[in-house]
């Protein structure tokens, strides 16, 4: 009874509730006019916001994509590059050989013209038309000094040891049972 | 510990504002018209807002800084209200949304200004309020946030229950619980500081 008057006012009242009420009554707010500067003014949604997000996202992965494209076809190497166009000399340099030693023998003549043309210098992705390109690329080894081979060793024990490093965080992570390092010591060095 | 458990209370109970009971002709809250008026342009009817939710401001205020700074805060968080008008993506959640404001800007009077509140208690002093309703209050002061702020509401605004509820955004079953252990510390109070 005494908690619905607390809650709403309704049922018996109870005194020293009503005597609360009127003791902090007093500090009641007041009605006072808002003062609005008049540059003050309630700001506007941004509907336009989704759609820009949209339109730059769509830009950067333009963006990214014609960037990904020119810098994978710098990667061909030059050396390639002169290579292919040997090739590409040889295959338009043979002359048609097989005339036709009989006259009465008709010949159909494709449409196309008899020459092929020269093509052009420009930049082309090298790795599409190379497939069938004998392998027979030699890979010059570079004479090393001994301060160089041991340069080299070095950082082949480096690397040694950094990937034992990340086999040990990786089965860490993974939980897996750890090897013995003291047992692979002389791998890494 | 109480405060924490009535800050539990609060969270777990509150829910998303639903419509209040207050309504026009339509069936839409009075405050999604109003917001929607406002930012359509229409500023003055930012006065209707106003007027309906200063007191529940007020009541926020008056549980969580000096009595002698609630009134310009109230209008400065009204006047904030407008500026963010925009960025209330619930116009039925008004009310709610100002009552964080004022819980927001009451945080940081406490965190900016401490020695402000030295200066106000000078002033309420040149300025005599009723010292019962002052003592009251510093009472209700003292008890756990969730407790004094539906007191305040309850016994200085004069709000009911159910308006607490429908203007702040709390569950009514969390406000009646805070308003029931509330005026049990109270009572509590009262009679310790009566026994003295």
């Amino acid at each position: 009874m005494e908690d619905n008057y607390l809650w709403d006012r309704s049922g018996e009242p109870d005194p020293a509730i009503q005597e609360l009420e009127a003791i902090l009554g007093t500090l009641q707010y007041q009605p006072r006019p808002l003062e609005i500067p008049d540059h003050i003014q309630p700001g506007q949604r941004r509907r336009f916001l989704p759609a820009l997000a949209i339109s730059a996202s769509i830009a950067l992965f333009a963006i990214l994509l014609g960037l990904w494209f020119s810098f994978s076809r710098r990667q061909a190497p030059a050396l390639e590059a002169t290579q292919d166009k040997r090739i590409d000399q040889k295959i338009v340099t043979p002359q048609p050989q097989n005339k036709p030693n009989n006259p009465s023998q008709t010949v159909v003549q494709s449409p196309t013209p008899k020459a092929i043309p020269k093509r052009s210098e420009a930049p082309r992705n090298v790795l599409a038309v190379h497939k069938s390109r004998p392998s027979g690329t030699v890979i010059r080894q570079p004479q090393l000094t001994p301060e160089e081979l041991a340069e080299k060793e070095q950082v082949l024990v480096a690397l040694r040891l950094v990937s034992a490093k990340l086999n040990l965080a990786q089965r860490k992570t993974q939980g897996l049972p750890q090897l013995n390092t003291i047992r692979n010591q002389h791998k890494i060095g | 510990m109480l405060e924490a458990e009535a800050t539990a209370d609060m969270l777990l109970m509150t829910q998303p504002f639903t419509a209040p009971a207050i309504t026009e002709s339509t069936e839409q809250p009075v405050e999604v018209l109003l917001v929607r008026a406002v930012l359509s342009g229409e500023r003055d009817r930012f006065a209707r807002l106003y007027e309906m939710y200063a007191p529940m401001v007020h009541g926020i205020l008056l549980a969580r800084v000096p009595r002698g700074e609630v009134d310009d805060l109230v209008q400065d968080i009204f006047l904030h209200a407008l500026r963010k008008l925009h960025t209330l993506r619930d116009a039925a959640a008004f009310g709610p949304w100002i009552a964080m404001i004022a819980r927001n800007r009451a945080m940081d009077f406490y965190r900016s200004s401490r020695e402000t509140v030295e200066v106000t208690e000078q002033m309420a002093v040149e300025r005599p309020p009723n010292r019962t309703a002052k003592e009251i209050l510093d009472m209700i002061c003292r008890l756990p946030e969730a407790y004094r702020e539906t007191l305040v509401l309850r016994f200085v605004e004069g709000m009911t229950g159910p308006e607490i509820a429908a203007r702040t955004g709390l569950t009514p079953a969390s406000v009646r619980v805070n308003l029931h252990r509330g005026m049990k510390m109270l009572r509590e109070k009262i009679g310790a500081v009566a026994g003295q």
